[in-house]
């Protein structure tokens, strides 16, 4: 497993595009928690705002980088043919697939940190300019707060694991067109689906097994009782995705030719 | 034995498509052997099951006794070039070889080495989409060596490559199995193996139709023909008939006589004062020999215009 | 020497127009089978999904303990679904005649959230469309033609007429100190509206013809108030709107009738009460305290258009994922040219290289817009009949606002690939541009419809970037006089529908712009 991280890591840092898709993400998801911290306003005491998930609200925009992250690490293989190459280095399949997953999740990892600390700090001083200050019940937002800490440890293993799903999606699809489709899809499409069901129940039902709903539920700081399901289950659902999208990735990978 | 790649009937179907029928032989080390056959005889797909890229439906390939999958640090057992364009065209050729040089537990250094060793060196920090073709193949041929494997598998290495470098590659090859190392060089063109190969396996529709040694295969195939040019043509066939020999008439004044040899025949035709310009011994070449060889295994064939 | 003869091939030159550029295109596409089964697959998400959400959807209205089918929405004078409860207390009319009032106090009580679990928290205040004033309507069923003129809770005198019209008056509250007069007269089928601040000097708010309004009508004091609209953030949806009770209470005296029976009586009428389960009771009732000449008329309820049904566009929940499908296949339509070099041979075959990205754009949008028109023009119906059938209240929908709905979100499909295309063209790596038209027609959309953003910064996204486009699917007109959030979270756009798609068209012939300078000036 050593060499072939090591291979993998070497793959992704010998070309340019995963530097910029990171960076982007960090740009993205900072710039959006940002304007959102910046507009969103909380008028009076009581505003039922939730500041934490104001100025996380980049996430959902970052991960579309972290999607094509993925997609590109793994589809790039397969539209020029150097799968067969990494193959043939590296014949433990689902080893390299894993090891793969380690490197692109592990990348996310660094500079989704980046990202979500970015975001704390633009909440911390854009917050109070909109309304989110002491006298209305906000706070500064800080990271010693435990509900807070826990959004942003959240939001940053919520990356991490829309990396090892996007990748899972993409290894079985393997166009990077259509991997493209079906992660964004996924990650986008569910939810407005979702909000378009007009049974209550259904409606709930789906929120809670929709990889973006019930991941981003690790956000949330106020009024809990309200979602559906918890934060920690909530991201527990998004691993569950992950999971599952791997393993069957790397299933398929064993047994189709290469 | 060590350093061998033995195939022993592979079947492989690709929907209605029988690709591989019962393919079956053994590559054995100190020699180059050629892996002949017409497009879409299942060259590529036999190396491809060789490498466990491609499940076969049947029967084993092994490399060392041993299937491909379960090598550790398979580049030290086997090298191989399968496709030269098969990478990221916005990788620089040096760190295409350090990630496969990594997955292998290999340095640098050794990057470095096999570079000098296809004589990549100057153009080694560029992006390996800007090769040409004959840059790419050298690439791909350093990608093989990164593990100094005792068996080299190359498919196709000629494409593309300009006179100078199928000269380089040809005695590169030879120099190779020198060494000691099993080399399995596959074309569809015959005559870029002359001179190289000592053994062939030449392949159509799925299967082995000539497991044999160059040498053998060539002086099948030329069995004493002579060509005799004559003005006398009368006079020369009947004083060769008389020496038991077949005469074939092909121009006006042009005989091919099989059964005798060209001194012999000068011998006759002096001592009978026939006049003749020109006597040549046929030497068939590899490409003739390997046509005769694989003219019923061809499965696709140009119409006549 | 002898003279060489050129070659002359003996086959007939064939044609070079764009129309063989289109076949060759359309060829291209046409032989891909995972294309097709892509656009195949896009007309099966959009008549699935639409088909699935439909058939999930029931609804059943209780009348007391009895479970009933649901009751059609009421229908106005116009076509379109209203509102039509309030507190009328009036006389017959036959002929020409008029009312005049003052109003001099405006009050009422709303419910805010329980602050005490199980404790109605009733507080007093108006709401901006509390209404108050005088009214001629044809009788006093509901969902008849009006015309009334008012004194409103934060937006001054109003004249509105059958639901939908509305023409605002002087601003500005009423209070003992500063009462308001409001006379209506009619003369024929005109019905002016008159208000003034001392009842001597008059100005003219509004001359109207409602087309109900003949013969025999019904003149008199009402008043409405529709309920308290709050919007609070929701930690599901982002936010979550809410409408509770209110009601309001005009003084009003100086009543004056001209044009009626002699001594005539008031009668009183609680226009669209509902009852409590036990069938006899009114629910929330208004109510009329007299003394002298002096009227306090308590009304609860709206007259104006309403947003109750499901429109139209609702069952339409599959074209998301199947723009997605879409938009993948014309990506590729064009990024597959780049991968293996197939745009050198194209180039070779038609040299001029705009009209081959013309003839691909105009390929992809034709097909596209045919699977889309097939797949939306059968959900729509189906959808709709399924819907009716689980008892699910429609919102009515005028034909041509309905194939409005239909063409233009196959439109929006056809606009999309196009963009998606030219994308492809300018990026010419496949998963970035597909990545980038999702996150440019998409992620606003989600962000407008599905974040904590506030609805202003969410009509702008949907303004501003290419998801303005889904405009077109809006089926249900917005009045300034009604009372709802127009917000995109709940279905509505900021800009017109043709507005909005023409700001993707606008998108597309950008990104095409791009993609053909691009193709002209650069190697391939």
């Amino acid at each position: 497993m050593r060499r072939e991280v090591h291979a993998e890591w070497t793959k992704l840092r010998t070309v340019a595009g995963p530097g910029w898709l990171l960076g982007a993400l960090v740009a993205l998801t900072v710039a959006a928690g940002a304007v959102a911290a910046a507009v969103v306003p909380c008028a009076a005491a009581g505003c039922g705002q939730d500041a934490a998930r104001i100025s996380l609200v980049g996430v959902q925009l970052g991960q579309a980088m972290v999607a094509l992250l993925a997609v590109l690490a793994i589809c790039g293989e397969y539209s020029t043919g150097m799968i067969r190459t990494s193959l043939t280095a590296m014949p433990r399949r689902a080893t390299a697939l894993a090891a793969k997953a380690v490197v692109v999740g592990g990348l996310t990892l660094a500079a989704g940190t980046v990202a979500v600390l970015g975001s704390v700090l633009a909440g911390r001083l854009l917050l109070p300019g909109s309304g989110f200050t002491p006298a209305h019940g906000y706070p500064p937002l800080s990271l010693a707060d435990g509900p807070v800490l826990r959004a942003a440890v959240g939001s940053v293993l919520y990356l991490v694991l829309i990396s090892l799903l996007s990748l899972g999606l993409a290894t079985a699809v393997r166009d990077s067109a259509a991997a493209a489709g079906v992660v964004l899809g996924l990650l986008y499409v569910f939810p407005l689906a979702v909000l378009m069901v007009s049974d209550e129940e259904v409606r709930q039902v789906l929120w809670t097994i929709s990889p973006t709903n019930a991941g981003l539920a690790v956000q949330a700081t106020k009024d809990l009782a309200d979602l559906p399901i918890g934060p920690w289950a909530g991201l527990g659902v998004l691993a569950a995705w992950a999971a599952a999208a791997l393993a069957g990735s790397g299933l398929l990978l064993r047994l189709r030719d290469a | 034995m060590e350093a061998t790649i033995e195939v022993t009937g592979l079947r492989k179907r690709f929907g209605q498509t029988q690709a591989l029928h019962g393919m079956t032989f053994t590559v054995l080390p100190g020699r180059v052997t050629g892996f002949v056959g017409p497009n879409g005889a299942g060259k590529s797909t036999t190396m491809r099951v060789v490498l466990g890229l491609d499940a076969a439906d049947e029967g084993r390939a092994l490399v060392g006794g041993r299937p491909y999958q379960s090598l550790r640090s398979p580049l030290s057992h086997v090298g191989a070039l399968l496709d030269a364009a098969a990478l990221q065209p916005s990788r620089t050729a040096r760190n295409h070889l350090l990630w496969l040089a990594h997955s292998q537990g290999l340095g640098a250094r050794r990057v470095d080495e096999v570079i000098e060793q296809v004589g990549l060196t100057p153009a080694a920090r560029r992006k390996a989409g800007g090769y040409s073709l004959g840059m790419r193949q050298r690439l791909g041929i350093a990608a093989a060596l990164l593990g100094d494997p005792p068996v080299l598998m190359l498919d196709e290495p000629f494409n593309g490559l300009d006179p100078e470098g199928i000269v380089w590659i040809r005695g590169f090859l030879r120099s190779l199995a020198a060494e000691g190392r099993a080399v399995l060089v596959s074309s569809h063109l015959m005559s870029e193996l002359q001179d190289t190969a000592g053994h062939l396996v030449a392949v159509g529709r799925g299967r082995v139709v000539a497991d044999t040694s160059v040498a053998d295969l060539i002086t099948t195939a030329s069995r004493d023909r002579v060509t005799l040019r004559t003005t006398a043509r009368a006079e020369a066939m009947s004083v060769l008939a008389g020496a038991d020999a077949t005469v074939t008439v092909t121009e006006r004044d042009t005989l091919v006589v099989s059964g005798l040899a060209a001194e012999h025949i000068v011998r006759l035709l002096g001592a009978q004062g026939v006049p003749f310009s020109e006597v040549a011994a046929h030497r068939a070449t590899l490409e003739e020999a390997y046509l005769d060889l694989t003219r019923d295994a061809v499965e696709f064939r140009g119409a006549a215009r | 020497m002898t003279a060489v003869t050129p070659y002359r091939s003996g086959a007939r030159t064939g044609r070079d127009g764009f129309a063989q550029l289109l076949r060759a295109e359309w060829i291209k596409l046409r032989t891909v089978r995972g294309w097709m089964l892509g656009l195949a697959l896009a007309a099966l998400l959009i008549v699935g999904l639409g088909v699935l959400f439909a058939t999930g959807s029931r609804s059943s209205c209780m009348n007391g303990p009895i479970e009933v089918p649901c009751p059609a929405p009421l229908i106005g004078p116009g076509g379109v679904a209203v509102e039509d409860r309030f507190y009328f207390v009036h006389q017959p009319l036959d002929g020409d005649g008029s009312i005049t009032v003052r109003v001099s106090s405006m009050t009422g009580q709303l419910r805010k959230p329980d602050v005490t679990p199980g404790v109605r928290n009733v507080v007093s205040g108006v709401t901006p469309w509390a209404k108050a004033g005088v009214m001629i309507k044809q009788s006093v069923r509901q969902g008849t033609s009006y015309a009334a003129l008012m004194v409103t809770g934060s937006h001054g005198v109003h004249m509105q007429y059958d639901f939908t019209e509305d023409v605002a008056g002087r601003p500005g509250g009423v209070s003992a100190a500063s009462p308001r007069w409001l006379r209506l007269t009619r003369t024929g089928n005109t019905i002016t509206g008159e208000e003034s601040s001392d009842g001597s000097h008059w100005t003219t708010v509004g001359t109207v013809r409602p087309a109900g309004l003949a013969g025999k009508v019904q003149i008199g004091l009402f008043a409405a108030s529709p309920g308290d609209l709050t919007v609070s953030p929701n930690v599901m949806f982002g936010a979550a709107t809410a409408s509770r009770f209110a009601e309001v209470t005009a003084v009003m005296d100086q009543v004056g009738v001209r044009g009626v029976a002699a001594g005539g009586a008031w009668s009183r009428d609680d226009i669209g009460v509902t009852m409590e389960p036990d069938g006899v009771t009114p629910h929330h009732p208004g109510g009329l305290t007299r003394s002298g000449g002096t009227f306090r008329v308590t009304g609860v309820g709206d007259i104006a258009p309403s947003a109750e049904g499901m429109p139209v566009e609702r069952v339409l929940a599959g074209v998301l994922a199947g723009l997605v499908a879409m938009m993948v296949v014309a990506v590729m339509f064009v990024t597959a040219e780049y991968r293996r070099g197939l745009i050198r041979t194209t180039l070779l075959a038609s040299p001029r290289r705009g009209r081959v990205l013309a003839a691909k754009a105009v390929v992809i949008a034709a097909a596209t817009f045919a699977a889309g028109l097939a797949a939306v023009a059968t959900t729509v119906p189906v959808g709709r009949s399924i819907l009716a059938a689980n008892g699910n209240m429609l919102a009515p929908v005028a034909t041509l606002t309905s194939l409005r709905v239909i063409v233009g979100t196959a439109a929006l499909l056809a606009v999309a690939a196009v963009f998606a295309l030219a994308v492809g063209a300018l990026f010419r790596r496949s998963a970035m541009a597909v990545i980038a038209v999702i996150v440019a027609i998409l992620v606003p959309y989600v962000l407008a419809t599905a974040s904590i953003l506030p609805d202003e910064v969410s009509r702008w996204l949907l303004r501003l970037t290419p998801a303005a486009g889904f405009a077109i699917q809006q089926s249900m007109p917005t009045y300034a006089h009604m009372t709802a959030r127009h917000a995109p979270a709940e279905g509505y756009f900021p800009l017109p529908p043709w507005v909005g798609l023409a700001v993707l068209c606008a998108y597309a012939a950008l990104a095409l712009a791009l993609a053909a300078y691009r193709l002209r000036r650069s190697d391939v």
